[in-house]
């Protein structure tokens, strides 16, 4: 059955089936109109390409990906990530799949409790709007389904390693941009390349980027809050 | 002529000029950051260039004695052939 939702701020049409349409159910809107994107599925061929993967994964895969290129039209990127909100702000760690970013968020809730809630635990959308990066909880979630259908300003990003101690510092540089390019889609046409380069740019501006090598010891989560919330520093 | 494929996508993000490639020709899925001077060599390359117009942008572009530039370009140009950027 074809359904509107809104997700990530956008109207968007989408007819789907299995876990893509559970996850979905929180984002359904009563609105009308036109929708800014339409997602056509393209789960057969998908599962053409990957035929080990499920009818309902291929569907999940397929759906997600046509969302998150058509996003970019409206200045709006995926980054790969487990996003935690605290304190009105989102944190989002990222990493290769298997690095523990979901470990790492977990922690948070552990440590602080009601304070901090899992906005989305694989797939978070960025949007640049009015000159400031919000992120938000879609339906591509990860395995869990954890996620909120809400905005929050985006606090920072965090580019985790794992390690014997937890150590965090800012990241810059050449290294930066290629961890958070390797954790987004890249588009094989040029036009959305450059717009998807160009958003990168604005966002290594505007939002701090950190890098943390992490166990998995609840202090991890103090260790990684103190620094990106600024709650380390005396002012 | 030395020249790169198509469809690779310039940028400055952060200070640095990074080059992605686009399009289905070019098997390579990470990202190169141009330095100035490599940069001068990519302009010239993505137009077309022979290794001695290469030298003679460099010459022209940098104070750098001809050896120096010779020696720049044969590592820039060998670089791109390994990672099969060149037409």
């Amino acid at each position: 059955m074809t359904q509107l939702y809104r997700i990530a701020g956008l109207m968007v049409q989408m007819e789907s089936f299995g876990r893509t349409v559970e996850q979905a159910k929180p984002y359904l809107t009563e609105e009308t109109g036109e929708p800014d994107i339409v997602i056509h599925s393209q789960w057969q061929n998908l599962q053409k390409m990957a035929p080990h993967l499920s009818e309902d994964s291929c569907e999940y895969l397929s759906t997600g990906s046509s969302f998150y290129r058509q996003l970019l039209e409206y200045d709006g990127m995926l980054l790969h990530a487990s996003a935690v909100v605290m304190d009105g702000r989102a944190y989002l760690f990222s990493a290769p799949c298997g690095t523990g970013k979901s470990t790492h968020t977990k922690l948070w809730l552990q440590v602080f409790g009601e304070r901090a809630q899992i906005l989305n635990d694989d797939k978070p959308a960025l949007r640049l709007e009015e000159g400031s990066f919000y992120a938000y909880g879609t339906p591509w979630s990860g395995k869990h389904d954890v996620s909120l259908n809400v905005r929050v300003p985006v606090g920072g990003i965090c580019v985790l390693q794992r390690g014997e101690e937890n150590r965090i510092e800012p990241y810059s540089g050449t290294m930066a941009i290629y961890d958070i390019l390797a954790q987004t889609v890249r588009s094989k046409n040029p036009a959305m390349m450059e717009k998807l380069l160009t958003l990168m740019g604005i966002l290594l501006e505007k939002v701090p980027v950190w890098r943390m090598e992490c166990n998995m010891d609840p202090s991890a989560a103090q260790v990684s809050y103190a620094a990106m919330s600024g709650k380390d520093r005396i002012c | 002529m030395l020249k790169l494929k198509d469809g690779f996508v310039l940028k400055e993000i952060a200070g640095k000029c990074v080059a992605v490639p686009t399009g289905s020709d070019i098997d390579f899925n990470g990202m190169i950051t141009l330095n100035p001077t490599a940069k001068t060599l990519w302009d010239c390359l993505a137009q077309g260039a022979e290794m001695e117009d290469l030298v003679a942008a460099l010459l022209a572009a940098y104070d750098v004695e001809e050896e120096t530039a010779v020696a720049h370009v044969a590592d820039f140009v060998e670089k791109l052939k390994g990672l099969n950027f060149l037409v």
